[in-house]
């Protein structure tokens, strides 16, 4: 079977007196069936550099990204707008999506016009106002008013309108939740799971909220400087993660519950440097400096992402040294 | 415990060419000495706001309306910071109170290394160099930062030092009383556990009390103490961290509870409508359009906040007893 989008050996490193390595040599798929993804990861992990090049907004320097086994960086313009038109972004400010002097409904308007989606005015409206309820707007409340009127949560909901009139098999949302207040936020996230469940569309979820990606479950995966550290099935990343790493970045998540608070004390632990790695030396793993089980090995040899050795977990990937036992053992 | 704060009728807006625009209106609420409060809301429900009064820094256009707010130190002494003589005040600020507003890691200044930064502060409150150099080193430490951090410039650090060195500053005069308005806000989760921690064990170090204001449930439930949840300008709860999450009284309260995403495969249910702005606050209950158990008073009498039982209290016609609503089943 085909994928939908195929992710291989990816690096992009901005070039200057210190090379960013912003992403380093990643690899994932997402199968053809209606599926979530989540790629989590601090500031500086290379999410969102990831949103970009799928998106085909930048290109990489090494590696592929394949959209139905076709390279997306092809010149075959036709394919390109046809490529557009099946994989959607959502971006983290909806208020700069909009031009101020504009009325909202432009946005859907544009996409009737551009794809021609409907053969009169009165069925563009009848679209219009089909794809505001789809996402919990009322038509009357929205309609003819300019962005400044309209709250984040509904600005954002509103490009979740001109999605569902796209019908894309791909949406692509870069923190499309951190400016949206936390009752609305549940209600978007429900939007993207009927997404996938009635239409079939597929979403790549990139968060540094934790709490958004174990609401949408799917699969996860967790992006260390550049680097996939562990992924896997959501609920058992989350519940139970191996990799140091993850162990860490699960365990901080602040529980909205006071009966599960933080036990342990963190506060002495070296400080995130904060950014993607410069690191000249890469032929290591990139978390040894921070990680409490560190070991030889993982100053000498850069860890791959592979199944953990002894566990029955399936399709867990991990990139991490106490879990491939020739290594532990050497 | 002892009360620090006691915050009255309280009411601020934005001063328009005509008429003040409330923002903010009414709040009773009282700090204790060494806790935690946590105040929580959705944007644009006054909290910023509020917090600006608290220090007295509201500046054009915003506004004061009315309120009183006394303010008991350790020795006994009692001052109404509404009060105050704008010079009295400016010696209190950052020596009794100190606010850290949002967003304020990235407002230290960029061509001054952080040494300069902490000691002329302290020099400006009183210290000799020497000293401010010892307590800058000294508050640095409590942070967990090295004394190296004194010699780096801001852009050398990293969000979560930033964070530390601004809380550094904040805690350096050892007020009584710290204000910090989304705090963690912009921080990664591991950063921002370490940084809550911290604000934590400073107060169980030198018992300052904190007000922590987020938007955050999670940041809440993980480290205040007790909470008030602010909607449309109001104080619609205050209670205890632990049974505002275990019972919420607030119809808005247990809507804003019910909505968190707790994990896959649960599905919850987002708060229907928006959060009105003080442009178009209702009148009543501000909550009421949007509240699943309104009824006749709702629209007509906003609700006070009353004590409700073991350090609860609520503004909700609920809990009133000569309402006594008959179509709603109490829970």
């Amino acid at each position: 079977m085909r994928d939908l989008l195929v992710v291989e050996d990816l690096q992009q490193v901005f070039k200057g007196r210190k090379p960013i390595y912003a992403v380093d040599g990643v690899s994932f798929r997402l199968p053809e069936e209606p599926t979530i993804l989540n790629l989590v990861g601090e500031s500086g992990s290379g999410k969102s550099t990831i949103a970009r090049i799928i998106l085909a907004l930048l290109r990489p320097t090494a590696g592929h990204v394949l959209y139905k086994g076709v390279d997306i960086f092809t010149r075959d313009r036709k394919w390109k707008r046809q490529f557009r038109a099946e994989a959607q972004a959502v971006f983290q400010d909806p208020y700069s999506v909009y031009n101020p002097v504009y009325k909202v409904e432009r946005v859907l308007k544009l996409v009737i016009r551009k794809f021609g989606l409907a053969s009169s005015a009165a069925e563009a409206r009848q679209r219009m106002e089909e794809s505001l309820r789809a996402v919990d707007l009322r038509p009357q409340e929205v309609m003819g008013r300019y962005p400044h009127q309209l709250s984040g949560g509904q600005r954002q909901r509103l490009m979740l309108a001109r999605v569902y009139l796209m019908r894309p098999r791909l949406i692509i949302a870069d923190e499309p939740v951190s400016m949206i207040d936390a009752g609305m936020r549940a209600s978007f996230l429900n939007i993207l799971l009927d997404f996938r469940d009635t239409y079939g569309i597929s979403t790549l979820f990139i968060t540094h909220d934790l709490s958004n990606a174990m609401y949408l479950g799917g699969e996860i995966i967790v992006l260390y400087q550049g680097r996939i550290m562990e992924r896997g099935e959501t609920q058992g990343v989350t519940k139970a993660p191996l990799h140091p790493y993850a162990q860490l970045l699960m365990s901080s998540v602040p529980v909205p519950d006071p009966s599960r608070r933080w036990e342990e004390d963190v506060t002495g632990l070296a400080l995130a440097e904060g950014g993607p790695s410069t690191s000249s030396q890469r032929q290591r793993c990139l978390f040894a400096e921070r990680c409490p089980q560190s070991m030889d090995v993982c100053w000498q040899a850069r860890p791959i992402l592979r199944i953990p050795d002894g566990a029955d977990m399936a399709a867990r990937h991990v990139a991490c040294y106490l879990y491939q036992e020739e290594q532990k053992r050497g | 415990m002892s009360t620090l704060l006691k915050i009255r009728n309280l009411s601020a807006g934005l001063q328009g060419r005509r008429a003040i625009t409330q923002v903010v209106s009414n709040v009773d609420l009282d700090v204790e000495a060494g806790e935690i409060l946590g105040i929580v809301g959705e944007s644009g429900c006054g909290k910023s706001t509020m917090a600006a009064a608290i220090l007295r820094l509201l500046a054009r256009p915003q506004a004061l309306q009315s309120g009183s707010m006394q303010l008991t130190l350790e020795d006994g002494e009692t001052y109404d910071l509404l009060q105050m003589p704008e010079k009295k005040l400016r010696q209190f600020r950052w020596r009794r109170l100190s606010y850290i507003p949002q967003g304020s890691m990235n407002s230290l200044n960029p061509v001054l290394r952080v040494r300069r930064q902490m000691t002329d502060t302290l020099v400006e409150h009183g210290l000799t160099k020497e000293e401010a150099l010892g307590r800058a080193g000294e508050v640095l430490e409590q942070v967990n930062l090295e004394p190296r951090v004194l010699d780096s410039y801001p852009h050398e650090l990293s969000g979560g030092m930033r964070q530390r060195v601004i809380i550094a500053l904040a805690v350096s005069m050892r007020p009584a009383l710290v204000v910090a308005d989304e705090l963690t806000t912009a921080l990664d989760v591991v950063t921002q556990r370490q940084i809550l921690q911290q604000m934590a064990a400073i107060r169980d170090e030198l018992g300052t009390t904190f007000i922590l204001i987020t938007h955050d449930m999670g940041v809440v439930a993980q480290v205040a103490d007790r909470m008030a949840v602010m909607y449309a300008g109001r104080i619609g709860e205050v209670g205890s961290v632990k049974d505002v999450f275990a019972s919420p009284l607030h119809p808005y309260s247990q809507a804003l509870i019910a909505s968190i995403p707790q994990q896959s495969g649960q599905r919850v249910e987002g708060l229907s409508g928006e959060a009105p702005s003080p442009w178009n606050y209702p009148a009543g209950c501000r909550f009421h359009p949007r509240c699943p158990r309104v009824f006749e008073p709702c629209s007509e009498q906003a609700p006070a906040l009353r004590p409700q039982g073991s350090g609860r209290w609520a503004a909700c016609h609920l809990f009133e007893p000569q309402f006594e609503p008959q179509n709603v089943s109490d829970q």
